[in-house]
């Protein structure tokens, strides 16, 4: 296997864990009718650090992870998070992308662009969006609140599973050519 | 590029991708509903005897209650038989009931969905109405290999024909109104103007039996305000649904059973 596949695999099974905490998370707060949503911490380390090609491969998968799991159209997570990795990526160089601080404000920026253009494209199916909205920006508050404590951990579980996966991001740093 | 590109995609593809990315990820849903149900068999184990004798003892009070429900049940049922025998009325659905536990409670703002840990492996079929203790819980929504997903009556998506206690008349109810903190509730419109709800004296709306999804007469809440509609014929309100929907921990699907068709010439008794 390539070093770039063994990439794609590491993110995906990163994503993976990630999605069955939140789903343990939100089943556990489902008596509060609170909820955690993280699609901005999805792609954050693939737009940040893979290459254009991995890391796209990467999102869409995980894209399509998500959207087996909602009542939405099929492909509505892709095209959202390729968006977002498009965008990412073309703006990742202005910055030191490598550190941990730069990686939680990408994912809190990420997270809320993607959590507001999701709810604007589901919003029309509710009978009252006033009383939605109110519960939205709850969920938002508390999803960027989570995002923000474990975004660290979750940047640092990717680099160290693409290094066990042998596919390091030495090609992808800044400054080497 | 990538929209253009996924937009070419043909359907069948589309399809056969989710269910695979569905089928996928439901191990990674059900594990850890075992580990929790392994998790309360070994705090079970920590409780004394006597416990266990006052329980068992509970558990023969009710079986015997539910013994004497059952006699009277099938002697109804027969009732209802013979009524409809002699009156030549059409016969209501029948429904096989197949518990199952909630593997997964899915309550955003978007939407609320329990993925449950039977599918096609015990028949359950896209559109089964599925029922609690307190009446509606929702309908299957999509069957996996092992799991299954229930749209929940407070999901914005799930209308149904319902009314109210005592009344034949259908009023439209939809779900979707969920505050952070709050229980449930729901909106019905169309309701008949002479019908009247408060907050100190609601209306318990059941399922209509309209559709032919849901059995006549399920719980789906209470309705605890109406005012007049803006074009002035009918009413809409609110509906408060139960609280428990939220900590749901097992359900039971209705699973339609085929009607039983007699052959061509057999009198009808």
């Amino acid at each position: 296997m390539s070093a770039a596949n063994r990439q794609i695999l590491a993110m995906v099974l990163c994503g993976m864990i990630l999605e069955v905490l939140l789903i343990q998370v939100n089943h556990s707060a489902a008596p509060t009718y609170v909820s955690l949503w993280m699609g901005g911490l999805a792609v954050t380390f693939a737009s940040l650090r893979l290459g254009y090609r991995e890391g796209l491969i990467s999102v869409l998968l995980l894209g399509g992870l998500q959207d087996a799991l909602a009542p939405v159209f099929f492909g509505l997570h892709v095209l959202l998070f390729a968006t977002a990795h498009a965008i990412i990526f073309y703006i990742r160089n202005r910055f030191p992308r490598e550190e941990t601080v730069i990686g939680v404000l990408v994912a809190l920026l990420a997270n809320l662009g993607l959590f507001l253009v999701f709810s604007f494209t589901q919003i029309g199916a509710s009978p009252a969006p006033g009383i939605v909205w109110g519960r939205l920006l709850v969920d938002l508050g508390f999803s960027q609140v989570a995002l923000a404590a474990i975004t660290p951990w979750f940047l640092a579980l990717q680099e160290r599973a693409v290094e066990i996966m042998g596919a390091g991001l030495r090609t992808e740093q800044r400054g080497v050519m | 590029m990538v929209v253009i590109a996924w937009l070419l995609v043909p359907t069948a593809v589309k399809r056969f991708s989710r269910l695979t990315f569905f089928e996928v990820q439901a191990p990674l849903e059900l594990a850890p509903s075992y580990v929790r149900d392994l998790q309360d068999y070994w705090s079970l184990r920590t409780r004394s005897q006597n416990d266990l004798i006052e329980a068992g003892r509970d558990l023969a009070r009710l079986t015997a209650s539910y013994e004497l429900r059952v006699q009277e049940n099938g002697e109804l049922r027969a009732e209802v038989a013979r009524l409809e025998s002699l009156l030549s009325l059409p016969t209501f659905n029948s429904y096989r009931p197949e518990p199952a536990r909630v593997v997964r409670r899915d309550f955003n703002g978007w939407w609320q969905r329990l993925v449950i840990r039977k599918g096609r492996n015990y028949n359950l079929t896209v559109g089964a109405p599925v029922i609690f203790s307190g009446g509606v819980v929702g309908r299957i929504a999509e069957v996996g290999a092992y799991t299954a997903v229930v749209e929940m009556i407070t999901s914005p998506g799930m209308r149904l024909a319902a009314s109210v206690e005592g009344d034949q008349r259908p009023i439209s109810y939809q779900g979707g109104l969920n505050a952070a903190f709050a229980a449930p509730r729901g909106v019905v419109e169309f309701v008949p103007l002479d019908l009247f709800a408060a907050p100190n004296s609601p209306q318990k709306l059941v399922t209509s039996g309209l559709g032919g999804v849901f059995p006549p007469g399920l719980i789906i809440g209470q309705m605890v305000r109406l005012e007049p509609s803006t074009d002035g014929l009918f009413k809409s309100g609110e509906v408060q649904l139960d609280p428990r929907l939220s900590e749901l921990a097992e359900v039971t699907v209705l699973v339609p059973l085929a009607p039983e068709i007699p052959p061509v010439g057999t009198p009808r008794p």
